[in-house]
């Protein structure tokens, strides 16, 4: 299973802090996102540009291929403190 | 260097006590940020919720700590910052920077001030009586950030 993670403003538009997702070969970043935020994009809410995407607490590029025990992030843009 | 995220209390008094004594540095300088009772409209802000993200956020902050220390000549930093729930008037950040003269530690805290404010991984809720918005970095933000860029 993977571990999904949301922070900031992506958060509270997904009413989620936490879910798990179900592995399968072949699973890269961006189509992660895109069946998680699927109903928000459709809707006009979000765009994918506004998504900002860590695999392993790194910043990672969107064409990446996930594995079964990672732990991804989306979340808004740093607001810095 | 010492970097800490604290859920709970920043006494910037106690942080500079716990900087300086002892210390044999010919210069201290530090900053402290305190949350505004006001917005940039005049709303009044009750408190900020500051999310953050366990692990990537303090990477974020030690990386600005070392990238400081690496770049000017200073002896020491210390970067302490809030999580969570900070009310207006209280303390949100500290920075500090020691050195043998002052022009390293005023340059290596104004850096890391700078950084922080765009580049920490943070994400930051403005809440107040009808108020409650997320806070992106401000075009001055990054133009504070992109000072260090062009030298």
């Amino acid at each position: 299973m993977i571990r999904v993670l949301f922070f900031g403003k992506i958060s509270d538009l997904i009413g989620q802090r936490e879910i798990t997702v179900p592995h399968e070969a072949g699973l890269t970043l961006h189509r992660l996102r895109d069946t998680v935020f699927s109903d928000l994009m459709a809707a006009q809410a979000l765009k994918p540009s506004d998504i900002h995407m860590s695999v392993n607490q790194t910043k990672a590029r969107e064409d990446i291929a996930l594995n079964d025990i990672d732990e991804v992030a989306f979340f808004s843009v740093f607001s810095g403190g | 260097m010492i970097v800490r995220l604290l859920p709970e209390v920043l006494d910037s008094t106690h942080a500079f006590r716990e900087f300086s004594d002892g210390a044999a540095d010919g210069a201290i300088v530090t900053f402290t940020g305190k949350v505004r009772p006001a917005d940039k409209t005049g709303e009044a802000v009750d408190h900020l919720y500051l999310d953050w993200y366990p692990g990537m956020t303090e990477a974020s902050m030690e990386a600005i700590a070392h990238s400081a220390c690496a770049r000017f000549d200073v002896a020491r930093v210390m970067v302490l910052h809030r999580c969570g729930q900070v009310h207006a008037g209280e303390d949100i950040v500290f920075v500090a920077a020691a050195a043998a003269h002052r022009r390293a530690a005023f340059e290596a805290a104004d850096y890391m001030m700078d950084r922080l404010k765009s580049e920490a991984a943070f994400w930051k809720r403005e809440q107040g009586a009808g108020v409650e918005r997320w806070i992106e970095p401000t075009a001055a933000d990054q133009a504070d950030r992109k000072r260090w860029e062009d030298e």
